[in-house]
């Protein structure tokens, strides 16, 4: 029974300390936030860690302290109210600032954007050790609040969207390269020759891209192109998106445009359906 | 105890529950102000002329560092380079075009410098960059503050080259310095030059070329006479270091005696550093390489000044650092 006790004790103590990381963690981030511009990676994560951080508070109090029932529903009602009090403010945040965010396959990278849904503004945020971030570019169209995020490799990450005038748009987030020690190339340029895949196939020539699908293809000049980092590029016609292309994880990048091409690439088809990135394999020289 | 902790109880919600209030309160305002670099030319000349900063633009107060922790740091944000010695309390505009830093065979992010391209220390901000001259011809310049960014010198580095792909520039004290760019690559071949300068970057001095035509990879100075040059990004095979111990009036190929074990593993010599009365480098597996992980690199040390190399040890990249 003592040894119980004993046992309860501890995790009671245990229950106050994390309650008190949380707590400092919460202060820590008010000051970090105006002082060096970060905010949490997603806004709702303020509230939940207040909520889990009065959880803890009240689960160290039940098992630390022999509690009256007057007491127990003094202590519950709070935290009711506590947690409703907070899950409004959760709610109804979001629906003021629109949260998107998304956690790369392999749990290295946050794909972060904010929207101020009244204005249709959406910001894409840049994360830092994992839980802050900082605004790092605005999506060039005003947004009307659906997103949708695949992510295309481990470091790829593409967000379709739709704008207020009805069109399709989509914006890449890139967290690496894939240059090794040479940090700087065209993808365009990376991937010239044929690619073949499921149903689709790719032509990169001097004068751009062209696309063939279901036997209608469709060329973009490079000005119709838009590279985001040096891992994708999306393919436009009349100011929409039509297509990103993206370099798998495979795929090496050489300089001298002798060497022969390895690894694989992806297309995304821009649409706010559920579609599925297709894999293209390398298939050949350009031939013009 | 248990007064102890309702006190506390109660202390900690109230306050949760004030900051969550104002914190609510304050995820109205406008978020952060950040441009989209493909909006920015689109806005109403109207707006333009009126002088008014949209709730878009970058007023001053709220550059961003691009290392936030760091004291001193950059910012390219809105398209200029600020600099600042302080964690971002102050800021100093370095007189430039974003496009002259990044001009060059050069298409990689511009949120952040080019690597080498700069040095920025308490006592010296200096950014190489290249100035269009006529048709595909670049001017090479450093442009150059000791005074935290008051007053800034230009110096023509040197006149007239094709497009740029390497860069570095680098101080080893308030007057040596050097640059080592590499110019008009074709395919696999390009011409790497090196410029030293004796009075603190107000003049520069190409050395002897070494000849090597190869992509450079990475080069330095250890001291005013010691010196190399490192060839091969393209699946090299071993390393090619070259090394000058005259200030750059001569240049030879280093042996680096490569283990048999680690032939073809350790490929790539990064620039040498001095170390314990001896020289050391890290030679690093190249772009392709996969052993152990890719990461892990061999130590060697040189003992006559860089112009042969043993081999010591393995080092992990955390170490590496």
């Amino acid at each position: 029974m003592n040894r119980n006790k004993k046992w309860l004790q501890m995790y009671g103590w245990l229950a106050l300390v994390i309650s008190a990381g949380f707590f400092t963690l919460q202060i820590g981030y008010l000051f970090v936030s105006e002082r060096y511009n970060v905010e949490y990676v997603d806004d709702r994560l303020f509230y939940l860690i207040n909520i889990v951080c009065v959880l803890f508070l009240a689960l160290a109090f039940l098992l630390l302290v022999s509690l009256t029932n007057k007491l127990k529903l003094i202590g519950g009602s709070m935290l009711f109210v506590f947690i409703a009090v907070h899950l409004f403010m959760l709610v109804s945040g979001n629906q003021k600032v629109n949260n998107i965010t998304s956690i790369s396959p392999d749990w290295k990278n946050v794909l972060s954007i904010k929207e101020q849904t009244e204005e249709g503004k959406a910001f894409y945020y840049r994360e830092y050790y994992g839980i802050l971030a900082r605004p790092m570019e605005k999506l060039p169209h005003q947004t009307d609040g659906n997103f949708k995020v695949e992510w295309l490799a481990d470091d790829i990450a593409a967000v379709t969207y739709e704008t207020k005038d009805d069109k399709v748009q989509q914006f890449i987030g890139t967290y690496g390269d894939r240059g090794g020690g040479i940090s700087y190339y065209y993808v365009g340029a990376e991937i010239q020759g044929r690619w073949q895949g499921d149903g689709v196939a790719v032509e990169s020539g001097p004068e751009g891209i062209t696309v063939m699908e279901n036997g209608e293809s469709e060329h973009f000049a490079w000005e119709e192109t838009q590279q985001f980092g040096t891992l994708a590029i999306v393919l436009m016609k009349n100011d929409e998106a039509i297509w990103t292309i993206s370099l798998d994880e495979n795929f090496e990048v050489h300089p001298e445009a002798s060497h022969p091409t390895v690894g694989t690439i992806k297309i995304y088809e821009a649409t706010m359906e559920e579609n599925e990135p297709v894999t293209l394999e390398y298939s050949g020289a350009y031939e013009g | 105890m248990g007064k102890f902790l309702l006190g506390l109880s109660s202390a900690v919600m109230i306050i949760l529950m004030t900051i969550a209030i104002f914190y609510y309160q304050s995820e109205s305002v406008p978020l952060g102000n950040v441009v989209s670099s493909t909006e920015e030319t689109e806005q109403p000349v109207d707006e333009q002329e009126s002088g008014n900063e949209g709730e878009d633009s970058l007023p001053s107060q709220t550059i961003q560092p691009v290392e936030p922790y760091e004291e001193i740091t950059y910012s390219l944000q809105d398209d200029e380079l600020h600099i600042t010695f302080n964690q971002g309390m102050d800021w100093t505009q370095v007189p430039l075009e974003i496009d002259q830093l990044f001009s060059g065979e050069y298409s990689g992010s511009r949120h952040t410098l080019i690597e080498d391209s700069y040095v920025l220390t308490e006592n010296l901000a200096a950014f190489l960059y290249a100035e269009r001259e006529n048709g595909s011809q670049e001017q090479i310049m450093l442009i150059h503050s000791t005074d935290q960014g008051e007053t800034w010198e230009e110096s023509v580095v040197t006149d007239q080259y094709s497009v740029m792909r390497f860069r570095k520039v680098d101080f080893l004290n308030d007057q040596f310095g050097y640059v080592i760019i590499s110019v008009g690559r074709t395919m696999s071949q390009e011409s790497s030059h090196v410029f030293l300068t004796h009075d603190g970057g107000r003049s520069w001095e190409e050395t002897t070329n070494s000849g090597v035509t190869r992509l450079i990879h990475d080069g330095g100075f250890v001291d005013e006479t010691t010196g190399f040059l490192s060839f091969g990004i393209i699946n090299p095979e071993a390393p090619d270091l070259h090394v000058t111990q005259d200030g750059g009036e001569t240049w030879s190929e280093a042996a680096v005696n490569i283990p048999e074990e680690y032939k073809h593993i350790f490929v790539q010599a990064e620039t040498p550093v001095k170390e314990d009365g001896h020289l050391s480098v890290l030679v690093n597996q190249g772009p392709s390489g996969d052993y152990q992980g890719g990461l892990i690199k061999g130590k060697f040390i040189s003992t006559d000044n860089g112009m042969t190399w043993e081999f010591e040890k393995e080092v992990d990249p955390d170490e590496s650092e």
